[in-house]
């Protein structure tokens, strides 16, 4: 479905990303794990056109994928960005709302936007507060649900689980394996490398702007290396 | 008393014009971050524009006055395709926009000076000047119509702002211009459309002013208050910077019919001052952030 091809990105002189290969095929949850600064933000930034490639070509459903952030919405790739940006000036229901921005069926729209208020009752209930007055784990829910309204094939989420409570990772990692559940593709960036290796089909490791390792979340898991420097305290428990 | 009464009339007249101004300019600065100095050319223009119209192609006000800011609206797209994209496809420093914007600022004025002249013109007579007679207050005409006239076009651009899908859109913007790609807006659309809109107000305060006083070419110096207005109110807030036009527009002529007009312009950047460091965000900004 989405095919991410010899990829180079650059920051002025920092090579950010060095030839990297990635697929993420319909229905699979994909993760990519990797430290701080490894690249992976600005691996799912370049996939939605908000960081442009010095080289490289990505590919969605065997199509060159455009350049223009609007457009590479329009073909059904949506990313829930890190650090959730909702829009503090903006009520949780406009938000939701500007989710579905480029969608026109306003019945339809309707409908997901109760979808989500089911999803996520918190949202129902705090409808018409500013967003910038939400808790953070209010905030990431509502960021997913603004996805969600673009009715998105492929969803790509960066570090949904920052910051937020033990119980409220369980329940947010609950909800992506449910909203693979609705149909949805996910591409997955996580520092929580254990819980994502859980609900994830494969795995790609990166470090430094290269990918080291790539396999099924199971063979990841298993791996010393990864156990090592990913897992390392769970393991030892 | 009716003195009074009268004074704070004429105030709410310049200060609704003042607020055509500051809304333009409060927009552009909630979507860029940065004072667009070349706002108060673009004012020049619409006045030019306008007494060209009425002057040389005898349009009637109405029309003169509709195209005058559609003309403005254009050129104020111009300049950001021009003096701004190139910066912003860059990622350049802050800085570099305002000075671009003050370039751009310098640059109109002189153009201006060199084709035109620096000559001060005077708009044919559109409204008499016999003033409306209330009991024993006297309206001047065109205040009571530059009011009118601004306060609907203001109630309209609040409305599109507030109200309308393409509002949001243009709220998101200013709040966030990466997540708003991400939902889909196109943002360099957005940009286009909120640089035309303050264009095209500021065109109409242009004309406003040109038909009030006179044109000369550095008529647009008048931004200066509507940027105080702007700060005053709250910047990156609409409301706030109606309000705080439309107080900047009673003070200043209360003070010149109290006082004396010599302290007008003394007493209103006394006041920004004071607003800055009192009250930082103005009467109406809203203090919200991002929680991590
Ligand atoms: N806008 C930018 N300008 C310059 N350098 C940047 C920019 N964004 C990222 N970088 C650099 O690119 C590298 C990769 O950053 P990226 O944000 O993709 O890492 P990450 O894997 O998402 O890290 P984290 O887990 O901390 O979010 C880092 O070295 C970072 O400093
Ligand atoms: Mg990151």
């Amino acid at each position: 479905m989405l095919k991410v091809r010899n990829l180079h990105v650059f920051y002025g002189g920092i090579h950010a990303l060095k030839g990297i290969n990635v697929e993420v095929k319909q229905g699979e949850i994909v993760t990519i794990i990797g430290s701080n600064g490894a690249g992976k933000s600005t691996l799912l930034n370049t996939i939605t056109g908000i960081v442009k490639p010095k080289e490289g070509e990505i590919f969605y459903k065997d199509k060159k994928l455009s350049l223009i952030p609007h457009k590479i919405v329009a073909n059904g790739i949506c990313q829930v960005p890190e650090g959730r940006l909702v829009f503090a000036n903006l009520t949780v229901k406009d938000n939701l709302l500007l989710g579905a921005y480029l969608r026109k069926d306003k019945a339809e729209i309707n409908k997901d936007l109760q979808n989500v208020y089911e999803i996520f009752p918190r949202l129902k209930e705090r409808e018409k507060q500013m967003a910038g007055t939400l808790s953070g784990g209010e905030q990431q829910m509502l960021a997913i649900g603004r996805a969600l309204m673009g009715r998105p094939e492929i969803m790509l989420l960066d570090e949904p689980s920052l910051g937020l409570a033990p119980l409220l990772v369980d329940t947010i990692f609950k909800i992506i394996l449910d909203i693979k559940k609705m149909g949805k593709t996910i591409l997955l960036v996580e520092q929580n490398a254990f819980k994502a290796l859980e609900i994830a089909d494969r795995a790609y490791v990166l470090e430094q702007g290269r990918i080291t390792l790539e396999g099924s979340a199971k063979d990841i898991a298993a791996n010393p290396k990864v156990q090592e420097a990913y897992l390392g305290k769970r393991v030892t428990e | 008393m009716t003195g009074f009464i009268q004074q704070i009339i004429n105030g709410l007249s310049i200060g609704s014009v003042y607020a055509l101004m500051a809304v333009g300019y409060s927009l552009v600065y909630s979507i860029m971050n940065f004072s667009n100095f070349a706002h108060g050319g673009i004012i020049m223009f619409g006045a030019y524009f306008g007494f060209f119209f009425m002057t040389l192609y005898k349009f009637p006000f109405s029309i003169a006055f509709i195209a005058s800011g559609i003309c403005a609206a254009l050129m104020a797209i111009l300049v950001e395709r021009v003096a701004y994209k190139p910066l912003r496809d860059r990622r350049a420093p802050f800085l570099y926009f305002i000075i671009s914007a003050m370039g751009v600022s310098i640059f109109l004025e002189n153009i201006i000076i060199a084709t035109i002249g620096p000559t001060f013109r005077t708009y044919p007579e559109v409204f008499s000047t016999q003033p409306i007679k209330i009991g024993n207050m006297a309206i001047g005409r065109i205040d009571l119509t530059m009011f009118i006239i601004s306060a609907v076009f203001l109630v309209l651009l609040i409305y599109l702002i507030d109200y309308t899908k393409i509002g949001k859109a243009i709220q998101a913007t200013s709040f966030n211009m990466k997540a708003s790609a991400l939902m889909g807006i196109n943002t360099d659309f957005i940009i286009l459309l909120v640089f035309g809109l303050g264009g095209f107000l500021a065109g109409l305060a242009g004309v406003l002013f040109g038909m009030k006083y006179t044109v000369y070419p550095q008529i647009g110096n008048i931004t200066l208050k509507s940027f105080i207005a702007a700060v005053f109110g709250g910047l990156g807030s609409l409301q706030g910077a109606v309000i705080g036009s439309v107080l900047l527009g009673i003070i200043e002529t209360i003070t010149s019919g109290y006082i004396s007009s010599q302290y007008r312009d003394l007493i209103a950047f006394v006041l920004l001052i004071f607003i800055l460091v009192v009250r930082p965000m103005g009467l109406m900004g809203k203090v919200t952030e991002d929680k991590a």
